[in-house]
């Protein structure tokens, strides 16, 4: 697949960690090699920090959202395109 | 046999009218069906008004301002049991609201819902009004009224720091009103411990027009427990899980609730001036992370709470400097911020501040002054009633000044001293009010989250998120993920949000809780600190049955299914831009499967489920 350049935004913890807001990000258009070539930038932990290896899928309490829309409610097939906008949250809440 | 095992068997019921005070029994009865805290006051409002329509007065008639009107202060047998997690709350609630001519409700953290069962009590019932301004002391089981014509004018800050030296001793706390209660501004709230308030629905107004500056608790009593060992056990179970989960372990102690500000506004979802967006262009920065950063001088928890979501803050120079303050929180946030497109943090910063000194709640007033910035930049306001007041959208100064205006009803203060139902009916617009049953709504648009819209439709005190908070599940995917696009299923969830948030209200402790605890552990600390053998069947139905009776009030004051709905902005306007572009709330089709599953009829609880609820009218 052609490579897509997404920007990534981090948010809260992770924001803290990684000492950065947002960063520009090539990949293959997939949420595995844009986490992976995230990670080239920010270093190993990120990887780890987003994604379950184990279960091959973005970790469950994280809250990762394409263009506003989580994930989770996107259903299996999901493309990252060019320019997408990728934020990422840990578990966070409120009222 | 005084009740206790959760319970210090006491209420405290005072006539201002006639200066008298009487210690009534708490009712094993009334605790077993309702708990305690806002059930056990819906279920005394109730009685009240049975007994005014037995003396022919309808309910309608009732002055929400008048001696008539009535003011509960209410704990649970949760409240103030060392080791029942985040338990520092009370709950306060009135037969009516001034802002919304329905029933007044709001809970408050800090110490002293904790404070007054150690002084003694359950509760404090407050009827009448008294001719001068007085205070109720309570100390170590011992109540007094007292001449308050000298704390009268008297900040919140000033007040709580004189009353506590005052009364003194061991665990003393004061709730009381500011200017804004004393004033009778419709969104004035009752601040206990300087920054925490019961905030909505103007029981500061309710407070002042009776009279009462303050109510201030003390003492030593111990909550009794029923099975302590038991208790021990679970209550260390339940500790560990808030320790250990994501958000009220870490994400909440860190950010607080402002960390919101950034995600719903990712979703699309973050109301921007007076909600013709939902897409804040500054949301970064008035958002948590921002806040942490600039403003954080260190965590406040509450009495008994091992979050800390509580926020001390500072601004360190310039025209908002402040050397230390509380907040502000996510909804204070919103609404001093992003309603009004003000971007400049410490403007926000200060105008919550003012809030608190004042004694104002700040998401009617942040949400009122927005009203009044569309009002004016849509030219329907005269310049004349404005009196200099430049209130455009994104003006920092105009916001921090209409905050001291409004508690004084100074100039432009007096109109939006109303709130913005009222505010935008005098300028003729009343579509302009971002607001559900004279309540104005908190800070998520329900065109990007479609449950909380159902839930701000049929919540009972009006536009409220912590009835039954969805955003849990349709944003956070807490205790679950579900699309905050889609319409199934939203019924049944805000169903079981509003039944459950009315147990936590009666229990009382903090809603956030819920992020990590299951309605099961719920029946289990209630059983082991009351003894009895509830059952999560039992907890639900008890919150059923408060949600159901509340509704019976409300129903009376003329509230009903044409009431649950929600501005037509959200309605029909299609949400302009960001994720939910195109989006309007589908309301008919959420609240037809509502209505089935509450059993009822036009936003009347049918005879069938009264019964089934054993609700006898």
């Amino acid at each position: 697949m052609a490579g897509v350049s997404a920007k990534i935004m981090l948010f809260a913890t992770l924001r803290k960690k990684y000492g950065v807001k947002d960063l520009n990000v090539e990949c293959d258009g997939t949420i595995f090699n844009l986490i992976e070539n995230a990670s080239k930038i920010l270093g190993g932990s990120f990887f780890d920090d987003v994604y379950d290896k184990n279960q091959g899928k973005v970790r469950e309490n994280i809250i990762f959202m394409i263009n506003g829309r989580n994930i989770k409610d996107l259903g299996e097939k999901i493309e990252i395109k060019d320019n997408d906008v990728i934020a990422i949250f840990p578990p966070i809440a409120g009222g | 046999m005084r009740l206790k095992n959760g319970y210090m068997g006491k209420i405290l019921r005072a006539d201002l009218s006639t200066g008298t005070l009487k210690v009534e029994p708490t009712s094993e009865d009334v605790a077993k069906k309702y708990l305690g805290g806002k059930g056990y006051a819906v279920y005394l409002l109730y009685q009240y008004l049975k007994e005014y329509e037995s003396k022919g007065v309808p309910p309608a008639e009732i002055d929400p301002l008048g001696p008539e009107n009535m003011l509960i202060f209410a704990t649970g047998p949760g409240t103030g049991v060392p080791g029942f997690p985040s338990s520092g709350r009370y709950h306060v609630m009135a037969l009516r609201s001034p802002l919304t001519g329905s029933i007044g409700s709001g809970n408050s953290g800090g110490e002293w819902g904790p404070f007054l069962k150690f002084s003694g009590f359950d509760a404090v019932v407050v009827e009448g009004a008294s001719d001068k301004p007085v205070y109720i002391a309570i100390v170590d089981g011992e109540a007094e009224l007292r001449d308050a014509s000298a704390l009268w004018g008297k900040n919140v800050f000033d007040t709580t720091r004189i009353l506590k030296k005052k009364v003194g001793g061991e665990n003393t706390s004061v709730a009381c009103i500011g200017p804004a209660g004393e004033n009778s501004a419709h969104m004035a709230c009752i601040v206990n411990d300087e920054h925490r308030a019961a905030g909505r629905t103007g029981l500061g107004a309710v407070m002042g027009s009776k009279k009462l500056k303050a109510i201030v608790v003390s003492g030593s009593e111990k909550v009794p427990v029923a099975e302590p060992d038991k208790f021990r056990e679970i209550s260390k179970r339940c500790l560990d899980a808030m320790r250990k989960n994501t958000v009220t372990g870490e994400g909440l102690p860190t950010y607080g609730t402002a960390v919101l500000v950034n995600i719903i506004n990712t979703a699309g979802g973050l109301p921007y001036k007076n909600w013709q967006t939902g897409v804040n262009p500054d949301a970064e920065k008035i958002s948590g992370e921002t806040l942490a950063g600039t403003y954080l001088t260190q965590r406040r928890a509450c009495w008994g709470c091992i979050v800390g979501c509580g926020r001390v803050t500072s601004v360190k120079s310039g025209p908002f400097q402040i050397l230390a303050s509380e907040g502000p929180e996510y909804e204070s946030v919103w609404a001093l911020g992003s309603s009004t497109a003000v971007k400049d943090l410490d403007a926000v910063v200060k105008a919550n501040h003012y809030c608190d000194e004042l004694g104002l709640d700040p998401i009617t007033l942040g949400s009122t002054i927005a009203a009044a910035m569309e009002l004016n930049e849509r030219g329907y306001i005269p310049e004349e009633d404005l009196q200099g007041l430049d209130l455009k959208f994104g003006n920092a100064a105009a916001l921090v000044e209409s905050v001291w205006r409004t508690a004084y009803k100074a100039g432009f203060g007096k109109y939006l001293a109303l709130g913005s139902k009222k505010l935008c009916e005098v300028y003729g617009h009343p579509e302009l009010s971002m607001s559900v049953k004279g309540l104005e709504m908190p800070a998520y648009d329900p065109r990007a989250i479609k449950g909380i819209g159902l839930n701000y439709a049929t919540a009972n005190r009006g536009g409220c998120h912590v009835t039954g908070y969805t955003v849990s599940p349709e944003i956070l995917g807490i205790p679950e993920k579900i699309d905050p696009l889609k319409l199934e299923g939203k019924a049944k969830w805000v169903k079981i949000f509003q039944d459950f948030t009315c147990v936590v209200n009666s229990t009382v402790n903090c809603l956030f809780t819920t992020f990590a605890l299951s309605i099961k552990d719920y029946a289990e600390l209630l059983s082991a600190v009351t003894g009895w053998n509830l059952t999560e069947d039992d907890i639900l139905k008890i919150g059923e049955r408060i949600y159901n009776l509340e509704r019976v009030i409300i129903n009376r004051y003329g509230f009903d299914g044409k009431d649950d709905t929600l501005p037509e902005r959200l309605i029909k306007e299609k949400m302009p831009e960001g994720p939910a572009k195109g989006q309007v709330v589908e309301l008919e089709k959420m609240k037809g499967e509502y209505y089935k599953l509450r059993g009822w009829i036009n936003g009347k609880p049918s005879p069938e489920k009264l019964k089934e609820l054993d609700i006898k009218l």
